[in-house]
């Protein structure tokens, strides 16, 4: 089972105050650090037009983590494919590929903010098929010399990128969701599956489901990789521990899960604001995992005895959980 | 007088150690490194930017600039943030200059709304832009004013947090860069575009292909349009690409002779046409002597 990480630095918090170049360093100076410490792999979100200066261009900065690493992966997660040109896209990918001599792993999204999806003049109702789209562009893009596709929403004719990528095929992910629609998308199409947030039971279904869709459209086995975003908060105690999620919560994720519409209801529609008595917070709250280092082993071994390939963590406590967690789960 | 470099990169084996080559080239004095966009032989560097934020993490003083952008397939909202992006990954060494249109298979005006649109997003908080070619945000109606219009104050207001789905008709491009205002440059080989430019202190850029002297007429005519436009030097810089060689043979657009001779070269050439910064167009990393360059011709530039 791989581990990977996010690292701080990519966008402002309020609690936090300091210039955004100075944010910049310290995620350079972590990423170093998590690398030494013996993660898999480190990653980069992208938001637009966010008040605190939320990375636009996630590959941007892997490139400039590329520059100062030279082992761990760099990953986008997620990348917004749907706000891309798909050629764009697969360039940014190609060039970041060259220069981290093949350590890319793209995490595509397809986003849900209506305000990117206005601002970029792309419909968000058309955001699936964008992505379905996108993801099969992108294959073609960086796997041969030349290719042309005929899509609803994309056609090229004849087209190639440069440069070419050092890895063939490109590791490519379906990031998003713990959903039959996420596991059918991502199975079907033969890329890796990146899960949100999910309490055990909905992600050891929707893995199964993956793996099945996977199977049908005809993909080996070992074709079929899962990874988990699962944040972890290890005490002396559970109440130590739940106390850290809660921080989190208030430092980070409160305002972007509530603020921005992250979470999506049974019909398919993201809250704004919801209370934090709503089902679904308390899901998304539940979803963290809090114990001691005894537990948190215990739990993660249950996803890796359902073949989650790659576990991907918050970005504290990086030093209790590279010595305590990792060699557990090796 | 600003002296950088840039080259034709030719395989992606090539890229580290060009690199390595830049790490040199900050040690001696260089002022800046140029790459430009290029889908020449699957090889080259599609999206500058990229490479130069990895540069700048190797680097700490040397200029970054990223060449011939192009404004088709690349929305404005991310040409604004990568340039953004670079500036604040190497504290303050961004710029960007764009292609001409020609060379795109664009018109002029695609590439001027462009750059009004990236400056307006640098500079502003809140914006909305309708041009012909670009509207941010996309629903920006045919109400709005042409060109860069801004929100007028309401009285309160309400923090994105608190939007839920609402689309605002103005926003703000972040983050903002490091530089209030990064250097932008346009290739002024087309003559709608110089005399744009020239008007609205947008700095001019001739690549190594243009003859020298072709290339010195393009240059006085700039300054030419923008003095009669009241517009002052100090407000832009102009760059010229060559090819240059100590010890080389000259032509129409390479520099070669002795150091002493390509002083005198460039020496003439900033006097005729008011260049501010020379780019030395360099074809691989063997092409030319770095240090003997900073040594010998450099200091002599302003001596």
């Amino acid at each position: 089972m791989e581990f990977w990480t996010a690292c701080n630095g990519l966008t402002k918090i309020r609690p936090m105050p300091s210039s955004l170049a100075d944010y910049y360093d310290t995620w350079i100076q972590d990423v170093i650090r998590v690398e030494e410490l013996g993660f898999d792999g480190i990653n980069s979100p992208e938001h637009h037009f966010m008040y605190d200066g939320f990375i636009p261009s996630p590959i941007q900065a892997l490139c400039a983590a590329a520059a100062v690493t030279s082992k761990i992966r760099l990953a986008t997660g997620a990348m917004l494919l749907t706000l891309y040109d798909p050629l764009e896209a697969a360039e940014l990918a190609t060039t970041a590929d060259v220069l981290s001599n093949g350590r890319i792993s793209l995490g595509l999204g397809m986003g849900y903010r209506p305000m990117e999806f206005d601002a970029f003049g792309t419909a968000k109702k058309t955001r699936g098929a964008r992505l379905t789209e996108g993801m099969e562009i992108m294959k073609l893009a960086t796997s041969q010399d030349s290719f042309s596709f005929e899509g609803k929403h994309y056609q090229y004719k004849d087209v190639s990128i440069s440069p070419r990528p050092v890895q063939q095929p490109l590791d490519l992910w379906f990031c998003g969701g713990t959903t039959t629609i996420g596991a059918r998308r991502a199975g079907t199409a033969g890329l890796g599956y990146w899960l949100a947030n999910s309490p055990f039971d909905a992600t050891e279904n929707i893995v199964r489901e993956y793996r099945q869709f996977g199977r049908e459209a005809g993909w080996r086995e070992d074709q079929l990789r899962t990874a988990v975003f699962k944040d972890i908060f290890i005490g002396e105690t559970m109440e130590e521990a739940k106390a850290m999620a809660q921080q989190m919560m208030e430092f980070f994720y409160d305002e972007h899960i509530l603020g921005y519409g992250y979470l999506v209801d049974e019909n398919a529609q993201n809250l704004y604001n919801p209370s934090k008595e709503h089902h679904l917070y308390k899901r998304f709250v539940n979803s963290l995992t809090c114990g001691t280092v005894e537990m948190v082993i215990e739990e993660l071994k249950r996803y890796q005895d359902i073949g989650v390939d790659v576990i991907m963590i918050q970005s504290t406590q990086q030093e209790l959980i590279a010595d305590k967690i990792l060699p557990e789960l090796r | 007088m600003r002296v950088g470099i840039s080259y034709d990169i030719q395989t992606t084996a090539d890229w580290e150690a060009i690199l390595s080559d830049i790490e040199a080239a900050d040690t001696l004095g260089y002022d800046s490194f140029w790459v430009s966009e290029s889908r020449e032989n699957g090889s080259a560097c599609s999206v500058p930017a990229l490479f130069l934020t990895s540069a700048a993490r190797r680097t700490r003083n040397i200029q970054l600039r990223i060449g011939g952008r192009t404004v088709v397939i690349h929305s404005a909202i991310r040409l604004a943030e990568e340039v953004a992006v670079l500036d604040l990954f190497s504290r303050g060494r961004a710029g960007i200059a764009f292609a001409t249109s020609g060379a795109q298979s664009t018109v002029p005006g695609h590439v001027h709304e462009t750059i009004e649109f990236v400056r307006s997003a640098w500079s502003a908080d809140e914006i909305r832009y309708r041009g012909e070619h670009l509207r941010f945000p996309s629903h920006t109606s045919d109400d709005a004013p042409l060109g860069v219009s801004f929100p007028e104050w309401q009285g309160d207001y309400i923090p994105q947090w608190e939007w839920g789905p609402a689309m605002p008709d103005f926003l703000a491009i972040t983050p903002k860069p490091y530089a209030t205002a990064p250097p932008t440059y346009v290739d002024i080989s087309e003559d709608t575009t110089l005399e744009w430019a020239a008007n609205h202190g947008v700095s001019p850029f001739i690549g190594a292909d243009m003859t020298t002297d072709r290339a010195v007429e393009r240059m006085q005519q700039y300054r030419a349009v923008a003095d009669a436009a009241g517009r002052s030097r100090y407000e832009v810089e102009a760059v010229l690409e060559r090819r240059m060689g100590i010890g080389s043979e000259s032509d129409d657009c390479t520099l070669g002779g002795s150091a002493h001779d390509l002083v005198c070269a460039l020496r003439e050439i900033t006097s005729k046409a008011s260049i501010a910064h020379f780019v030395w167009r360099r074809g691989n990393t063997e092409d030319g002597d770095l240090t003997q360059f900073a040594v010998d011709v450099h200091p002599l530039l302003q001596a």
